[in-house]
């Protein structure tokens, strides 16, 4: 079978906080990974499958920077490699596992899970406002059972937020839509459009605390960096001239085919640090996303009911259909 | 529920020169930057950008520096005597500090994983291949580059290339039956777990393509920059009908497919209009007819299969085509 999800991308499956002295296990593009941070504080990558039987390491312990398997007792250092076998005094001939190259930016953990080698010639996309003291951020994280692409699609179509979500949605996305701007690349793809003056959301002008009816012009953009990001922008400027910007990131990681990891974060440049604005926001967010997750999910039992079948395209599809171009030039590209 | 006008073009950005290098006789490379300091597009070997030199004169140019480098794109420009004007105004009128419009990146010459590539360069052919060397070497594959050119002062990179040791044949002079006796050599008998890589002059090309007909489909991969020649072509009156729009157009034989749907409100990708940067690629959905393959992007393979066309120079011959658009 034809591999569907690209190994020559950094993904990012954990967030920093989340990988610490202990073993923490993950899934990514079909593999089987175990993270852990060593006493200098550097983060580790390795297969999360002793060499020698079926046994996750991550159900073994970590020793100092090695890990040990639960079942046999193999001991593995950070580069993956076995270091020390409880029956004999020889470690085997090529008792290893593979060790991932990892790096830490804005907050998350990235792990680079195709030929180590192109790991350095690679890309990690920039999300600052997730690291950044200029904003605050709710998130959470959720197993979805849909395939990443179908992720994808869905963030990238500006067309579902008023059906999936109508109370959260803009006042403006209800009236006539002004044109959609994508601009594509050869692995990139972004979409943007300005509103006229109208009405921030409700849930929005309280946080904002700024009357219902003040009008807010807003300039809305989605990005894709790399398969394993979406990040959408909502930029609302008052007509005294203020700024409140939204940030919606979500970090997609293929678990596999026909399911993904997602992280999703809300951050705010506005209400910065108020504990009651978070609570809010990530009641009304983790709502959202659940029903997001919920539409996905039936769309991947359907995809996997009755196959993929034919599709009708609309011109507003410009931006899903880049993204599965993009990801089959990857595809391809890798041999898969 | 209201219509979404949805209107599509590719990025583009006024990039300065950051530096402009003589890295061989008559080659410069020009390093462009954002000045805003933004992150530029990501990218993959074998990429190229457009440069917009001036309203008439758009050319089409391999990156060459580092795709994990996200603030900068290197081109190496030739200054060929019988230039079309694009290199000539890069070597008369562009100095550190330039702006110059960018369009782009895309690539129609994708590194493909594989164990083992031989890499072919002729003379300024040699750009796409800097970077997708670093690639097969950080991947740990076996590669080789065979690189031809007039005289090792006129071949750029050498001193780059020269690092990688054995694994690179410099073939300064010009020299044909060299040329010939190494072609057979390095591509003379297929290999089933071996790629080939060639840009260059046509005559290159050629005499690859010639010698890469018995290995197994798909093996060989090159780029053109010059539009292959297409005497004799009859441009008739045929229909298209656009499938996501949703309407029949008829394209006149006056008129490309392209300009007809920009006619008829319809966005639609597009940079050279002469078959060779692969812009427009466009999906066949179905064809009533036969249609008249007139780019340089497609091989002979992909022409044939009728998956997709470049509707800046391709037609149809008759009849009617269903496109994606």
């Amino acid at each position: 079978m034809t591999r569907s999800m690209p190994t020559d991308c950094w993904y990012a499956p954990a967030a920093s906080s989340e990988v610490d002295r202990d073993l923490l296990p993950v899934r990514a593009a079909g593999l089987p990974v175990v993270l852990y941070r060593t006493g200098a504080g550097d983060v580790v990558a390795l297969e999360d499958r002793c060499a020698h039987r079926a046994y996750p390491l991550s159900s073994g312990a970590l020793i100092g920077d090695t890990v040990q398997c639960g079942l046999c007792g193999f001991v593995y250092g950070t580069d993956g490699r076995c270091v020390s076998v409880p029956s004999q005094p020889n470690v085997p001939y090529g008792a290893a596992v593979a060790s991932y190259p990892t790096r830490e930016a804005d907050g998350l953990v990235w792990v680079w899970l195709g030929e180590p080698g192109r790991s350095a010639l690679h890309r990690i996309p920039d999300l600052p406002w997730l690291a950044d003291a200029g904003w605050s951020t709710v998130s959470g994280e959720e197993d979805v059972l849909a395939s990443f692409l179908l992720l994808h699609e869905n963030f990238a179509d500006v067309t579902q937020v008023p059906f999936i979500a109508p109370e959260i949605a803009p006042a403006v996305l209800g009236a006539t839509p002004p044109p959609l701007d994508v601009v594509v690349s050869e692995t990139s793809v972004s979409l943007h459009r300005d509103f006229p003056p109208a009405p921030l959301p409700a849930w929005q002008a309280e946080i904002v605390g700024s009357p219902l009816d003040t009008p807010y012009r807003t300039e809305q953009s989605g990005f894709f960096p790399s398969p394993a990001v979406w990040v959408d922008h909502w930029d609302a400027q008052a007509e005294d001239g203020t700024w409140v910007r939204l940030r919606f990131t979500h970090l997609v990681t293929p678990i596999d085919e026909s399911s993904s990891r997602l992280l999703w974060a809300v951050s705010r440049d506005f209400a910065l640090g108020n504990r009651a604005v978070d609570q809010y926001l990530d009641g009304i967010f983790t709502d959202y996303y659940d029903r997001v997750i919920d539409a996905m999910e039936i769309a991947q039992e359907v995809l996997e009911i009755d196959g993929p079948g034919p599709e009708v395209n609309v011109n507003a599809d410009a931006v899903g259909l880049k993204i599965r171009e993009i990801v089959s030039a990857l595809l391809t590209a890798e041999g898969a | 529920m209201t219509e979404t006008e949805t209107r599509l073009r590719e990025y583009e950005s006024d990039l300065v020169v950051e530096s402009y290098d003589v890295v061989a006789e008559d080659v410069v490379a020009l390093t462009l930057v954002n000045p805003d300091g933004q992150a530029l597009p990501a990218w993959t070997p074998g990429a190229h950008i457009d440069l917009v030199l001036t309203p008439e004169i758009t050319r089409q140019y391999s990156l060459c520096s580092s795709p994990a480098d996200a603030h900068r794109f290197t081109v190496g420009i030739l200054n060929a005597p019988n230039s079309r004007g694009g290199s000539a105004f890069v070597h008369e009128k562009v100095s550190v500090g330039s702006t110059i419009r960018i369009r782009g990146p895309r690539n129609h010459f994708p590194l493909v994983a594989s164990p083992r590539y031989v890499f072919i360069a002729g003379g300024i052919g040699i750009t796409p291949m800097i970077p997708m060397i670093a690639e097969a070497e950080a991947a740990g594959a076996d590669w080789t580059l065979l690189y031809g050119g007039r005289s090792e002062a006129s071949m750029a990179y050498i001193d780059v290339l020269r690092a990688y040791g054995e694994r690179v044949t410099l073939l300064p002079g010009n020299d044909v039956a060299l040329m010939s006796a190494a072609l057979d050599e390095r591509i003379g008998t297929p290999r089933p777990d071996t790629l080939v890589y060639t840009c260059g002059p046509e005559g290159l090309l050629g005499a690859v393509e010639a010698r890469c007909a018995t290995w197994p489909s798909g093996s060989l991969h090159l780029e053109r920059f010059a539009a292959k020649a297409t005497e004799g072509a009859v441009d008739s009156e045929f229909q298209v009908v656009l499938a996501r729009t949703g309407i029949t157009i008829t394209v006149p034989d006056d008129k490309t497919i392209f300009r007809a749907a920009e006619d008829n409100g319809v966005s639609v990708l597009g940079s050279c209009h002469e078959g060779i940067c692969g812009t427009c690629e466009t999906v066949i959905i179905d064809v009533e007819g036969e249609v008249d393959h007139r780019d340089s992007v497609l091989n002979a393979e992909e022409q044939a299969s009728n998956e997709t066309m470049m509707i800046c120079v391709s037609r149809c011959r008759s009849g009617s085509i269903t496109l994606d658009l």
